[in-house]
Formats: structure tokens, C-alpha cells, sequence
């Protein structure tokens, strides 16, 4: 018995075994952020999973889609589009300002409604003075000229466009938004958000 | 915690891997010999433990979902299985201590529980909602995937009451109901009601809290 006990802390199994269980569950990280990627549609910066939440996926999806969107809503009943860039690539920062333009009509087709939603990193939401952490489709929006409509993602409010403006968090942020009952042009991919454009 | 983990993911890896280089270099320092045992455990454990990592993730996420309604609640306490607790304010930073709430939606009330079908069918009541967006969703822990839906998509904003059954039940549904066939004895369910705007908040909050579950014969 003292034998075992000597062997099994001097051989290195008991090491192995922590290092093979910490390696296992990187490489199941790994393989799911791939399935993850692989099934994410992304136009214009934004990503969205339509696969997740469904029924009948094979074990991969599930898996990959428990760990990007854990129990989300089938996309039938919600869309989501979430993205940590803006449409050039770079990483969404606080002290940037950005616009979403969308043209006239352009706005997310819904049948209950949508919202747009900025927060940390990881996912949270952060305070800001105005306390407005989303806009949306009860937002009272001010249209342009030509009925087109900008949204202001920046930390100051824009003189004569208060109601389109969203309050962003200091350092990198996401943005996260949600069409409820999507339309039917969602449903069939036609439909595209806007870039996320960084003020020059 | 989960926000930590999320925020310093990456930094924590890399010094347990450190870690690990440090013990594997040191057992080298004294021979090859000396790592055989440990790079075949770690082998096996790695072959073995991926795909089950892989395998058990949906489950292991609803089940940490289960966890924070029965053990903590969303903010009024601990749920018990098989009831339905309505959280009475939209998702803000404010929430940040509860985690799971600061990462929902600011438009929406949530409606949390978890049903255990096991003793039987239970009733899931909804109010009329005269045209308000709603939904029930309900998912299926082992696979993490919703089976089925109650709310404005599926079944219209009237009054109802749904018999939620677990896999194998025979009896009969009572005159009245609708029957939802669960493929598993447990359910994760997560129920959305639409907040208009501030003054919306208490017609709300008042439909989301009949939203209920019932056992069968009551």
C-alpha cells in the first residue's frame, strides 16, 4: 500500500492526469469556438446563429451553441446579431464615437419589436448618467431628410439627435441587437444590419 | 465569478500552462524517464476527456441555469422546482450582483423556474394578454434545445392552459387544456413578457406574475 501511495506521487500520474483534463477541456474550447465560427453568419460585422436553440442539431452544434449563446431563443422567436467590431474590422471602443445609418425603411422588420443594446465585454451592462441602455423601435427616433435614420453609438450626446443617441461604455464594448418575432426578410437571410461606421 | 472567468480567461491559461511547463521541465531535468508515466496519463485523460467535455457542455450549461434558479433565484430568493418566479424589474446594471439579469434585454420582463415532470403532468397557466408581445420558452436540459414554445408565435395571446407532460405519460388531458409532450422530465423554462415603456412597468409585471404552474389535479 505504501508503495502505491510513494509511486503515485512520485511518477507524475497524478500530474498527468491534471494536465490531461485541463488540456481536454482547452481542446473542447477550442473545437467548439470553431464550430461556433463555422456556423455564424456574419454580414457587415455582425454575427448571428440561426441554428442555435433548435431542435434535431447534432452534438457539436449544441455544444458549440451552449457555450456562444447559452439557452438562446430559437430564431424564429428572436434574432440576434451581436458584434465587438465595427464594419472595418476594428475593435468598438468607448473612446470612439460610431454611427449605424439605416437607409429609409431600413430598419430591422419585426412583428413585436427590436432593440439595440451596448455592454461590456463580456456581456454586462454598464451605467452611464442618462440611464438609456438600449434604443429601439420605441425610441421616438429622429429621421434624416430623406427618411433615413442615423444612430449615434458615442459618449457625448449629439446636439439635435438625443433620441438616437446610445451611451457607450468606457474601453471595448459590444453591441448586441435583438429583433423579436423577425420579419420574414430576417428569417430568409435577406435582410442585412448596417455597418457599424467610426466617426473620422 | 463567471465575469471574472470571462474577462481573465485568457491570462489564467497561460499561467496554468506555465505551470505545467515548469513540472514538465523540471521532471526532464531528471531524465526522460521520469515523464513517461505522466505524459501517457495525460494522454489518456486528454483522448477521454475532450469529446466528454464536448458531450456534457449543453447539459452542463442548462444545469448551471438550474442552479441559479433554484439555489439563488433571480433576485427574490430561491425558486423551488415546479413554480414560476417573475422578475419585477427590466434587466439594468443595477443587476450586475445577479448576473444572469444584466445581460438580458432592458424591453422585457423575465419569467424564470424549473419543472420537474417526474410526479406527474403540471399546468402552465397563461393570462389573456390582450396582443402583448409574449412567449414561453421551454428547453430541453439534456440538449439544451427548446422543444417547444408558448406565446404570441405559437399559440396567441387568449388565456390558456397547456398540460405539460413528461415522457411516458398515459393519463388523459382534461377538456380545456392543450398537451405539450416533453422529451425529458426536467424543463428549463424562461418566460419573456414586453414592458412598452416605464409606465408599462406594473401591467407588466402584474401579467408576467400569472403566468403559473399547477399540478395536474388542482
Amino acid at each position: 500500500m505504501a508503495n502505491v501511495l510513494a509511486w503515485v506521487s512520485g511518477s507524475g500520474v497524478v500530474q498527468g492526469i491534471i494536465i490531461g483534463a485541463v488540456f481536454a477541456f482547452l481542446t473542447a474550447i477550442l473545437i467548439l469556438n470553431a464550430v461556433g465560427r463555422s456556423i455564424t453568419t456574419t454580414v457587415n460585422g455582425w454575427s448571428a446563429i440561426p441554428r442555435c436553440g433548435q431542435p434535431g442539431n447534432g452534438i457539436l452544434v449544441r455544444a458549440a451553441c451552449a457555450k456562444a449563446l447559452p439557452v438562446v431563443n430559437a430564431f424564429e422567436e428572436a434574432a440576434y446579431w451581436t458584434t465587438a467590431q465595427d464594419g472595418s474590422g476594428q475593435t468598438l471602443r468607448g473612446r470612439h464615437g460610431y454611427t449605424i445609418h439605416f437607409a429609409a425603411g431600413g430598419l430591422p422588420p419585426n412583428d413585436a419589436f427590436w432593440s439595440l443594446t451596448p455592454t461590456d465585454a463580456a456581456g454586462y451592462m454598464v451605467k452611464n448618467p442618462i440611464n438609456r441602455y438600449s434604443v429601439g423601435n420605441r425610441s421616438d427616433l429622429t429621421q434624416n431628410a430623406d427618411g433615413s435614420i442615423d444612430l449615434y453609438i458615442q459618449s457625448a450626446a449629439p446636439a439635435g439627435y438625443e433620441q438616437n443617441w446610445l451611451p457607450t461604455p468606457p474601453g471595448a464594448f459590444k453591441l448586441m441587437l435583438r429583433a423579436y418575432l423577425p420579419g420574414a426578410a430576417i428569417l430568409d437571410g435577406t435582410y442585412h444590419l448596417p455597418p457599424v461606421v467610426k466617426v473620422r | 465569478m463567471n465575469r471574472l472567468i470571462l474577462k481573465y480567461g485568457f491570462p489564467i491559461t497561460v499561467i496554468i500552462l506555465a505551470i505545467f511547463a515548469g513540472v514538465v521541465y523540471q521532471r526532464l531535468s531528471r531524465g526522460w524517464s521520469d515523464v513517461v508515466v505522466l505524459a501517457v496519463a495525460a494522454v489518456i485523460v486528454w483522448a477521454v476527456g475532450a469529446p466528454a467535455f464536448i458531450l456534457l457542455w449543453p447539459r452542463i450549461t442548462v444545469h448551471g441555469y438550474k442552479q441559479a434558479i433554484v439555489k439563488h433565484g433571480l433576485g427574490g430568493g430561491p425558486i423551488p422546482i415546479n413554480t414560476l418566479y417573475a422578475v419585477p424589474t427590466t434587466a439594468s446594471p443595477a443587476e450586475s450582483g445577479a448576473g444572469l439579469m444584466a445581460t438580458g434585454a432592458d424591453d422585457l420582463l423575465y419569467v424564470g423556474g424549473w419543472i420537474n415532470l417526474r410526479k406527474g403532468p403540471r399546468v402552465l397557466h397563461v393570462p389573456e394578454m390582450a396582443g402583448r408581445y409574449y412567449s414561453v420558452q421551454l428547453t430541453d436540459p439534456s440538449e439544451s434545445a427548446n422543444f417547444a414554445y408558448v406565446g404570441v408565435r405559437t399559440t396567441g395571446t387568449a388565456a390558456g392552459d397547456f398540460l405539460l407532460s413528461g415522457p411516458g405519460w398515459k393519463g388523459t388531458v382534461p377538456i380545456g387544456f392543450s398537451q405539450i409532450s416533453s422529451p425529458n422530465n426536467s424543463v428549463l423554462v424562461i418566460g419573456r413578457v414586453f414592458v412598452e415603456n416605464d409606465s408599462d412597468l406594473s401591467a407588466a409585471y402584474a401579467l408576467a406574475q400569472q403566468i403559473q404552474l399547477t399540478p395536474l389535479n388542482q
